[in-house]
């Protein structure tokens, strides 16, 4: 492939497709989610942009009244796109979800650690594997890790500076109809994974 | 996108006039000019969602078949769009097939269409 250092960008059409794609993927995820707790998943229109890194914290507007934080990632990997899955929690929302999950006893750092993990496993899977099979590509997975618990999102973001610099960010915001739940499912792609989607989705816009 | 691939899973040689509309409050203004009978709506819009959209329709009495066509395929949202007037809820992506039939069904175009 030949090496090109253009910087990334999205046409509208562009964007839009890959909103619908999300549309769709979140809906799965969201279906998931929806039967394993019993509850209704509040759909948003995902938001998809080309930011900068350091300004991944301005991208995050669900979250920005959140006191606390806590953030699991997941990478993904396949036919020349790779990206990382964040999916960031108000810590607000922590004692729902384990109520929902039916979790008994006291909610402590190890139980909603575990809390975190579920919902992660459910929402991040089926998302990645939802734009996976639009886009013809099974996404290997990594497993869940734990970026942090009870921090501010500033402080998510420092970890990943090093490795990241411009990405497409697919930012989706699922709230519970009923409960205090408010989570941002963040996907990120590299570069070089943009400009491969790019070239495959332009099979999706094309005219008849 | 959306439109592209609706378009697309519209029967062949169907002879209709298609109309697209950016967001609920637009489809409602084409249907209240008489411009549609048979709408695919989607639910997840800005300006005014599918949800809106339909109790809009009810609220207001006007004659439109509405078909469902969306990517929330969570079992709540089904139930709920039916109970709204919706005669049917398809999922998205769209496929020719699965149009075809709820359109058969629903005797909006002939068996040999």
């Amino acid at each position: 492939m030949p090496e090109n250092n253009e910087p990334i960008s999205l046409t509208e059409d562009e964007r839009d497709c890959y909103q619908e794609i999300t549309n769709v993927a979140m809906g799965q995820a969201a279906d998931r989610l929806a039967r394993l707790l019993d509850v209704y998943v509040v759909l948003p229109i995902p938001n998809v942009n080309i930011i900068e890194i350091s300004e991944f914290n301005m991208t995050l507007k669900a979250l920005e009244d959140a006191d606390s934080v806590s953030a699991v990632c997941q990478g993904f990997i396949g036919a020349g796109i790779a990206g990382e899955a964040l999916l960031i929690f108000n810590d607000a929302s922590l004692g729902d979800i384990a109520q929902l999950l039916k979790y008994t006893g006291e909610l402590d750092q190890h139980a909603e650690l575990e809390v975190l993990m579920d919902v992660a496993n459910v929402l991040n899977g089926a998302c990645i594997q939802g734009i996976g099979e639009q886009l013809n590509i099974p996404f290997n997975q990594s497993h869940p890790v734990v970026l942090g618990q009870h921090c501010n999102i500033s402080d998510l973001i420092n970890e990943k500076q090093a490795r990241w610099k411009r990405t497409m960010a697919i930012e989706i915001n699922y709230t519970i109809e009923g409960h205090n739940v408010n989570c941002d499912l963040i996907l990120l792609f590299t570069e070089d994974s943009v400009r491969h989607m790019n070239v495959l989705i332009s099979y999706l816009l094309e005219d008849d | 996108m959306a439109r592209k691939q609706m378009a697309r899973a519209l029967p062949d040689n169907w002879e209709v006039e298609v109309s697209f509309a950016k967001h609920g409050e637009e489809a409602l203004e084409i249907i209240k000019a008489g411009g549609a009978e048979i709408m695919f709506l989607d639910l997840t819009m800005p300006v005014l969602d599918g949800y809106q959209t339909l109790e809009a329709i009810k609220a207001q009495d006007l004659p439109i078949m509405v078909i469902v066509v969306s990517g929330d395929i969570q079992p709540e949202a089904r139930d709920r769009v039916k109970k709204l007037g919706a005669l049917e809820f398809i999922k998205k992506p769209v496929d020719k097939e699965k149009a075809e039939q709820v359109l058969m069904e629903y005797g909006i175009i002939g068996g040999d269409a």
